[in-house]
């Protein structure tokens, strides 16, 4: 297992590099100036040349690359160009209403997927089946911004019941944080329990099939008994990397919930920094969703190795 | 699309926007009137307003902003040396008076016993080391608004003598905002940096800074020891709070979740005026919505093209389409708010055929294809269709090019466009809508449209060194009539910025420069 971890870990580096590398590259190329952006209503040229040499924005790409790099190994992520916070802060405070949301939207997504997803595979193609599939397909096709709208019209302006935008935080005052983050994580949540459901039906479907599962009926266990004690951890696998990808994506991705219901999250301030064109600010972010992302993977990998014995001895 | 609008509506609709500066001019009437029966005591002191914003704050350090959001969190906390009155007017701020000895001088006797929130004095030095830091430090967007100023001398401890280079009309209006703002000379010498995201201690005004955590509030507090004893502040406190999404914003004030929202779209003014438990209250602005046309480059190098994409526009067909008649057509870069709008001259009129002659004189008159650019935000989007639409009845093509404002901004400095959407917020003296426009400068500045004309320069400068209001504003008629025909931008609208409130706050006064000042709000 240490093996493991060690040469996943190791992997990761080359990714890192191209990550920053190609967003630098990109992000430099776009037009746009975070200077132009900043002094927009400013007439004086020399000003923003001055600015643009302190900050070193004037010199060569490649340049600008290396002393990002020699100040991020030596763990300085930079200053943000539009007002000067160190981003390490900046995007460290950001991660927490992002991270709470994603395991928020996450237990929804798994306390509605599970019960359907069981349930439609042992009842295939019944009334109960076609109704979880057809949950599933409205959640994977109903966009965020609108179940986002409906809940907030429904929950929020309707019946009054939770509040409609705005962050409170759950671990310190857990009972308004968990109702301020209610409605995104039901958004975020019942689209990812669509995917989670239909993964795990058919992968259940698959497992049922096996001479196993006719070995253990053939004992006389019961049905409940079969699915929990050996078909459901067989099936586990796809259902892990489905959540492990979604939770990378979670913490990065979910901009426009975080925008609508007006939440501090990491999504909303990479977006903000890209209108800004706040170099150092976006690459902290993209650096930070890029470890989110290489670590839920490895996080998956362990649990693989957890779920079925043969991948760990390999 | 094309087809026009029965023109009596919307001259009704434009007087009723004139009826309604008017209104506002005349203050009592357009501020909030009390709604409900408890309304009609005493204002109340306490509580705290929630105030809702489109987007967040830049930056806490007046001297270093470009944002215009800024400001409404400025006009609580700090105070500029002179302020506006409904009417554009100018007041007594931080300056009790102030006297011209002659047009390079200008004498301000400074008021006594005003304290910054740190407790430190404001006096005579602390104002020449503001205008100081304006003039150098080197983040400072300020600098274009003092550069009139040659230097602040201290003449004793509440008197200051500003020496100017040259003749500046526009200077006192200029200080009615960001240049005009007093900071702590200790807060800015001492956590300098830091002040962009930390005001603590920093101004003076009815408000102190708390605390503000980015993208989720920003909150000050009364300042118990405010100056002056007459009215507010009331409030214990004001919690700013950036909501991105509009529909969810106003949902937000119906709800009760927010108490005053900062701007309402066009396209949502109808639906929160029928309801009752919001207040609306239309601003009208100082803004000039416009697209400048590029001088330097074909087709628009061209003055007949110009003029035939001017003469093909139906603006009271735009306003009324796509603005839901929030705003009114303009005929100019001056809006109707300003004591120097000229009611005489009217928007320029749609008139093909004169379009399809001024092609011809043009040497295009099969018509001619060019690109506009402008932001991906969806009125912007409906105002390029339509505009669209509406020159293709002269056979110009206009293709849309769609960019986000970063884009926008480089695209105008580097004069790397045809035609684009330009914005402008507006300032309370007519020079803050035209100089930066309109004057000859070299390589970037606002002019991005490149015009350079000796008779505008002229009338520019001029309308600088009169100091006479009367004077000035045929300065600035004689000025939009040579616009109108030169045409540096096609002007399309005055916006109006209605605000919506809970019908709990009280004595809020709609200065025409949209910003909220709270110091005499209170909450029912």
């Amino acid at each position: 297992m240490g093996r493991l971890v060690l040469r996943r870990l190791g992997a990761t580096v080359p990714v890192l590099l191209l990550v920053t590398a190609g967003v630098f590259l990109l992000l430099h190329l776009t037009p746009g100036d975070p200077i132009d952006v900043m002094m927009a209503e400013s007439v004086d040229a020399t000003v923003k040349e001055n600015l643009r040499r302190e900050l070193g924005l004037d010199r060569p790409l490649y340049l600008q690359y290396a002393a990002w790099m020699g100040r991020l190994l030596q763990g300085d992520l930079g200053r943000s160009i539009r007002n000067g916070e160190p981003v390490i802060e900046n995007v460290s405070r950001r991660l927490r209403p992002s991270l709470e949301l994603a395991v928020y939207a996450m237990t929804i997504s798994l306390v509605v997927a599970f019960p359907v997803g069981i349930v439609s595979a042992i009842r295939r193609n019944t009334a109960i089946d076609r109704a979880g599939a057809t949950f599933a397909l409205v959640g994977i096709c109903v966009p965020n911004f609108l179940l986002a709208l409906l809940l907030i019209f429904m929950f929020g302006v309707t019946l009054r019941w939770l509040p409609i935008s705005g962050y409170t935080d759950p671990l310190e005052e857990p009972w308004n944080g968990l109702r301020s983050l209610a409605l995104p994580a039901i958004t975020l949540g019942l689209a990812l329990a669509a995917v989670v459901t239909r993964t795990l039906r058919s992968s259940l479907l698959e497992a049922l099939a096996e001479d196993y599962v006719r070995t253990a009926r053939a004992k006389g266990l019961s049905e409940w008994r079969v699915i929990w004690s050996h078909v459901l951890k067989n099936a586990l696998i796809p259902v892990v990397t489905v959540l492990g990808l979604q939770l990378g994506t979670l913490i990065g991705g979910a901009v426009i919930t975080e925008y609508v219901f007006a939440l501090p999250g990491v999504g909303r301030l990479v977006v903000d920094a890209v209108f800004a064109r706040d170099y150092p600010l976006v690459q902290g972010v993209v650096l930070l969703i890029a470890i989110g992302f290489i670590l839920s993977n490895l996080v998956v990998d362990v649990l693989y190795g957890w779920i079925d014995p043969r991948i760990r001895s390999r | 699309m094309a087809t026009t609008e029965p023109r009596a509506t919307l001259d009704v609709s434009r007087r009723d926007f004139l009826l309604l500066c008017a209104a506002a001019s005349g203050a009592p009437g357009a501020s909030l009137a009390p709604r409900s029966a408890l309304a009609a005591d005493a204002p109340k002191r306490g509580g705290t307003l929630r105030v809702g914003f489109y987007i967040e704050a830049a930056t806490m350090d007046p001297h270093l902003s470009g944002s215009k959001i800024d400001r409404q969190v400025y006009h609580n906390i700090y105070e500029p040396l002179v302020t506006l009155d409904v009417k554009l007017g100018i007041k007594p701020g931080l300056a009790e008076s102030w006297q011209q000895p002659d047009p390079k001088t200008v004498v301000f006797k400074l008021r006594r016993g005003v304290k910054f929130h740190d407790g430190t004095d404001f006096n005579a030095e602390a104002a020449r080391f503001n205008f100081n830091r304006m003039k150098t430090e080197p983040k400072s967007v300020r600098k274009g608004e003092v550069a009139s100023i040659d230097s602040v001398d201290v003449v004793d401890a509440y008197t200051i003598k500003m020496n100017l280079k040259r003749p500046d009309a526009a200077l006192l209006a200029t200080l009615t905002d960001r240049a005009g703002m007093m900071v702590s000379p200790k807060v800015a010498q001492e956590r300098g940096p830091e002040l962009e995201r930390n005001a603590k201690g920093a101004g003076t005004g009815p408000f102190e800074f708390v605390e503000w955590v980015k993208d989720d509030h920003l909150l000050i507090k009364r300042n118990e020891s405010y100056w002056n004893k007459q009215g507010g502040p009331y409030l214990d406190r004001v919690r700013y709070r950036p909501i991105p999404d509009d529909t969810v914003k106003r949902q937000s004030l119906q709800t009760g979740e927010i108490d005053v929202m900062d701007y309402v779209q066009p396209r949502d003014v109808a639906a929160v005026k029928a309801d009752r438990n919001v207040v609306v209250v239309d601003v009208p602005s100082l803004a000039d919505f416009a697209y400048q046309l590029n001088h330097t480059r074909p087709p628009f190098a061209t003055k007949a093209l110009r003029q035939a994409v001017a003469y093909s526009l139906d603006l009271e067909q735009i306003v009324k389409g796509v603005w839901l008649n929030v705003g009114v057509p303009a005929n100019g870069p001056i809006p109707p708010t300003s004591w120097a709008y000229d009611r005489s001259i009217a928007p320029i009129k749609r008139d093909l055929a004169r379009a399809k002659a001024k092609l011809a004189e043009g040497g295009q008159p099969q018509g001619f294809a060019f690109t506009m650019t402008t932001n991906n935000i969806p009125i912007n989007v409906q105002e390029a269709e339509v505009i669209q639409a509406q020159l293709r009845d002269a056979g110009i093509t206009m293709k849309i090019k769609l960019v986000d404002s970063a884009t926008l901004i480089s695209d105008g400095n580097s004069k790397n466009f045809e035609m684009i959407s330009y914005q402008w917020s507006g300032r309370p003296d007519p020079d803050g809508n035209t100089y930066q426009f309109y004057k000859t400068t070299q390589g970037t500045s606002l002019n991005w449209s490149g015009i350079s004309n000796r008779e505008i320069d002229a009338l520019l400068d001029r309308s600088r060194e009169v100091a006479s209001q009367t004077e000035r504003k045929k300065l600035f008629s004689e000025l939009t009539k040579i616009l109108q025909d030169e045409l540096p931008m096609v002007f399309i609208v005055h916006p109006i910025e209605p605000k919506a409130f809970s019908p709990k706050v009280q004595g809020y006064e709609p200065i025409p420069d949209g910003m909220m000042r709270f110091k005499d709000v209170w909450l029912v």
